[in-house]
């Protein structure tokens, strides 16, 4: 009966962190703009949290960079299980432009196990949208 | 006050601090190369005299077997490039802080990218490499060879 309630309220009501990993800012922006009112991410209980240790869904943009890498690991080890990455935008996805560069270890998939990849450069926050409900729908 | 009055009091009043000076092909650039321990007094005559204020940037040049070190100094009226050549084997450059104390994140990002070491410079730390970054290995030296790290591809093939 408790673990219904629980699997319930997670699928009805994740909590996601936003982080950046060292991506330009532009996937960020996308992000905010779907959390905001017109596109309104919170009628899905999805609601944005400031720290990893209240998320369930991490949200990563951006290539990891070498000095990002340890501080990525220890901020998703900090998170609760069960735990979901969704990595977003091209970048997070594969590294995109910076894939190979000396400073950048590529896309997140590297350093962190993920569930789910949004692409676009930025995304846009439909596809954002859909691809955080098609991980919930993955749950139940 | 255009590029050649510049050059004629450059070469009227500190003829010996430099090695040669000259106006390049493009407009409003002037060239001067200098000695490794003329750089500051020129660095210095050009600011306070001149009034060559701004310090765009300080880039690093390897030449094989020299390291060049180009200072872009800019006044409204033209931009001198302030050239010193620093052998390979022996690397090092003075610090410019005394005379532009912004110049210090140029000098760590080239302590950083070159291997050069900047004498007397207040704060030496790295800049812009991780912090787990190998010591001696340079980036932007042209002999350097980076070792990509084999890709994980999830789920396998």
């Amino acid at each position: 009966m408790i673990e219904r309630l629980v699997h319930w309220s997670r699928v009805k009501s994740p909590w996601v962190l936003h982080l950046n990993t060292g991506a330009c800012n532009a996937c960020d922006i996308e992000i905010l703009a779907a959390l905001m009112p017109r596109f309104d991410l919170e009628r899905f209980g999805i609601q944005l949290k400031g720290t990893p240790r209240h998320a369930d869904v991490i949200i990563c943009t951006g290539p990891v960079t070498r000095q990002n890498r340890d501080r990525v690991v220890r901020i998703y080890e900090q998170v609760p299980d069960p735990k979901f990455v969704v990595a977003v935008g091209a970048c997070a996805m594969s590294g995109c432009v910076y894939r190979g560069a000396y400073n950048s270890m590529g896309g997140i998939d590297q350093v962190l196990p993920v569930n789910a990849y949004i692409p676009g450069c930025p995304i846009r926050p439909d596809a954002l949208i859909d691809g955080v409900v098609k991980l919930l729908n993955s749950l139940k | 006050m255009n590029a050649e009055n510049i050059l004629e009091k450059i070469n009227g009043e500190i003829k010996d601090k430099i090695l040669e000076a000259a106006v390049m092909n493009a407009p409003r650039r002037i060239q001067v190369k200098v000695q490794r321990e003329q750089l500051n007094p020129v660095l210095a005559y050009l600011k306070e005299k001149l009034g060559f204020t701004h310090l765009g940037t300080i880039s690093g040049n390897d030449l094989g077997d020299n390291f060049e070190v180009v200072y872009h100094m800019s006044s409204s009226a033209a931009t001198v490039n302030v050239r010193l050549l620093t052998p390979r084997s022996d690397p090092r450059i003075p610090s410019v802080c005394a005379v532009i104390p912004g110049a210090i994140l140029y000098e760590r990002e080239l302590q950083d990218m070159f291997g050069l070491q900047v004498e007397n410079i207040p704060d030496p730390r790295p800049l812009l490499l991780a912090d787990d970054w190998p010591a001696g290995e340079y980036p932007l030296r042209k002999d350097w060879k980076f070792n990509r790290p084999a890709e994980i591809i999830p789920g396998g093939e």
